[in-house]
């Protein structure tokens, strides 16, 4: 009778395999593991002492035989060709213990006593392990990502069918609960000294260096390293930067193609999340930005903003060298960085003559925010061209501002209303085939993962060839609702609450769902314009913490709403985690 | 002195003068050394499963085991059933095209 395994019904072993297996010990079969050879293509095992062997018999020295056995005991090669002769019994039968040999071309176990193949569960588990080791180095080299070892697909139909190993679930022993141990770093170790005595700083704050003038490039990455889903990307390794440099270096060898701002991004990731409180020099991320944005390699004090565009245009262009052109831009389809920065304008002309609407729609990666001249408005200024800032007009006599105090939620009203294009700014109006007079109004059709608003604090003027620093104090709320200025909205708000269909509907359904927005992070910029500071401040498990180049400090939030924002960084509220349990050091 | 393993006594280095390989055996090795064997064994499983042959064999073969009961039948039995019926039973396209193959083969090499 036989057993049942995994409901396989697997044949008893003959009383020659048992006494083989008796007398050979718990790894019977281990010196024939290493004589299994399986070739990739079919994934069929075979035995062979060298992969060059030419089995023959040793007996009557044919290879030609279909069928050469193995004696397990002192491989000994023979053939077996009933009825005419069986070697291969002759030898069993001559040397008692020989009785079990292998098939050298299939890899089946063959008792030559009993004449008929015979089953042995080890044997069969060293079998299916060679031909999953071949089976998965063939498909990692195929495109896939090293790390996916996607066994099952990849074994041909007759393996599947043939060899099965039962699952067995593994938990360490005390050994390997020592080696574990040995080589592993706890994530919250009370040992680590923390800045502040009272309380544990939260994961991933570290200081970076200065290294000359750089705290333009402090200040942008410790906000980009406390972006949720950037930081989410990074930690799980979605971008490994081995894995990257071993791909372009295997593709083309020359400098520029190991340029890769993402795995500097990934190696800067890994560091400041470490545990290491001590700070953090991004040298090599300087100088991967320096090669990228070589008109901006120096030590002098940069502009952040600029900084961060530049960053992101970095990361986008180095993924497109690699993958295809997305189809659809503002999508975020292309690479992490517009996935997670990238928003899309609507931007819509009406004739006033005829009223014929022209729309546009344009991707924008942030939200350029202007400062009013108090003197009255001039035209709006919006070029919101591909992966570019658009500009937003701040008011400081809005309606909702009491004292003059411009703020954030104001300059985006503005930004969202419509806005005559006088006489001297006519538009061509494809109906009437004329210039006309008509109104513009912008709004957002899809929100971004990340919205940074950023305020035109340095003024370049070029008539009176000198730039100036505005001071203004701008209000920025810590939660924003962007609802009102979706295209869903707006739109709705000019034909009076309307039902009608416009393009786009599904998608600016699931914007209205998520449009409230969790401020996590500000860049402040003090001083001058050429002699100035940025200092960034991160919102973590809601507490402020300032972070000055190489020191982090704790600090009020009082402090954050009266500083001078530069950046702002909201995220999408489900993204953002307010109040992260902490739990106590184990 | 104790042998770890039960061997066959070694067999002489001396080759019976007169027994020249013959050119079955030449062709056999040259075929294994160069791949080629694989390759053609590759390309004859592949026509054989196409055109059916296999699982011809695979429905003799178990109806047979239904005949005779599950453990009463054993791998020499199997073979000794279905070889003549699977030698005779192979499309002549298949021996036509694997014919030619060796043939190619043996043009190229240097015999």
């Amino acid at each position: 009778m036989s057993s049942k395994i995994n409901g396989q019904v697997s044949p008893q072993p003959c009383p020659h395999l048992v006494d083989f297996r008796s007398r050979n010990g718990s790894k019977p079969f281990r010196a024939l593991q290493d004589c299994i050879r399986v070739k990739p293509p079919g994934g069929r095992a075979a035995i062979r002492r060298e992969p060059s062997e030419v089995p023959r018999c040793s007996t009557c020295e044919e290879s030609s035989r279909p069928r050469l056995y193995a004696c397990v005991a002192c491989a000994a090669v023979s053939c077996h060709a009933p009825p005419l002769h069986s070697h291969a019994s002759a030898h069993a039968l001559s040397i008692p213990g020989h009785e079990i040999a292998v098939d050298v071309d299939r890899a089946e176990i063959f008792c030559c006593a009993c004449r008929d193949q015979v089953y042995d569960r080890d044997f069969d588990a060293a079998v299916v392990l060679a031909q999953t080791i071949t089976a998965t180095a063939t498909t990692s080299t195929s495109g896939s990502t090293a790390m996916q070892c996607n066994v099952t697909g990849s074994q041909p139909e007759n393996l599947r069918k043939r060899r099965r190993v039962d699952y067995r679930p593994w938990a360490p022993d005390s050994r390997e609960h020592v080696i574990i141990g040995n080589h592993s770093i706890p994530l919250h170790d009370a040992t680590n000294a923390s800045l502040i005595s009272s309380t544990e700083l939260p994961w991933g704050l570290r200081g970076l260096n200065n290294l000359g003038n750089t705290c333009f490039m402090n200040s942008v990455l410790q906000a980009l390293l406390h972006t949720p889903p950037l930081r989410d990307y990074f930690l799980s390794d979605r971008h490994n930067r081995y894995y990257c440099q071993q791909k372009n270096g295997a593709i083309n060898g020359t400098k520029n193609s190991r340029l890769c701002l993402a795995c500097d991004m990934d190696a800067m990731f890994s560091a400041v999340f470490s545990g290491d409180r001590t700070p953090y020099s991004p040298a090599k991320f300087l100088y991967s930005w320096w090669q990228h944005a070589a008109n901006l390699a120096s030590y002098e004090q940069q502009d952040a903003h600029e900084f961060f565009i530049s960053m992101l245009d970095g990361i986008h262009e180095k993924v497109e060298k690699d993958k295809r052109k997305s189809q659809s831009p503002g999508s975020g389809d292309c690479c992490i960085a517009h996935r997670i920065f990238s928003g899309i304008l609507r931007s819509d002309v009406m004739c006033l003559a005829c009223g014929f609407t022209s729309t546009t729609y344009d991707p924008c990666v942030d939200f350029s925010l202007d400062f009013e001249p108090n003197q009255g408005g001039s035209g709006k200024s919006s070029s919101a061209k591909s992966h570019n800032s658009c500009s937003v007009e701040v008011d400081c006599m809005g309606s909702n501002q009491n004292c003059g105090i411009s703020t954030l939620k104001s300059c985006l009203e503005r930004f969202t209303r419509a806005e005559r294009l006088g006489s001297d700014q006519k538009f061509f109006c494809q109906k009437c085939q004329v210039r006309q007079e008509s109104l513009k109004q912008m709004s957002i059709r899809k929100l971004p993962l990340v919205s940074c608003f950023h305020v035109k604090r340095f003024e370049h003027s070029s008539i009176r060839k000198m730039s100036r620093k505005v001071d203004r104090y701008l209000q920025f709320p810590f939660s924003l609702d962007m609802a009102p200025y979706l295209s869903s909205s707006i739109l709705r708000s000019r034909f009076g609450n309307r039902i009608f269909p416009f393009d786009g509907d599904d998608q600016d359904a699931s914007n209205e769902l998520s449009s409230e927005f969790e401020l996590f992070a500000v860049v402040t910029h003090t001083g001058r314009l050429d002699a100035g500071h940025y200092v960034t401040y991160l919102r973590l498990s809601n507490q402020w913490y300032k972070c000055d180049d190489a020191w982090i400090t704790r600090v009020n939030e009082s402090i954050v709403r009266a500083a001078q924002g530069y950046m702002m960084f909201y995220v999408q509220k489900m993204l953002y985690y307010k109040a992260s349990e902490k739990q106590d050091a184990s | 002195m104790k042998h770890s393993v039960n061997r066959p006594p070694t067999p002489d280095g001396v080759v019976d003068q007169g027994k020249e390989p013959t050119l079955q055996e030449i062709i056999n090795i040259k075929l294994i050394e160069s791949g080629e064997k694989e390759r053609l064994m590759e390309l004859l499983r592949e026509r054989l499963i196409e055109c059916g042959w296999k699982d011809e064999m695979k429905a003799l073969c178990r109806a047979y085991i239904k005949k005779k009961g599950r453990n009463n039948v054993t791998v020499d039995d199997l073979v000794h059933l279905i070889t003549p019926k699977g030698r005779a039973s192979i499309p002549d396209s298949i021996k036509a095209e694997l014919l030619q193959r060796i043939r190619s083969f043996l043009v190229s090499t240097a015999l």
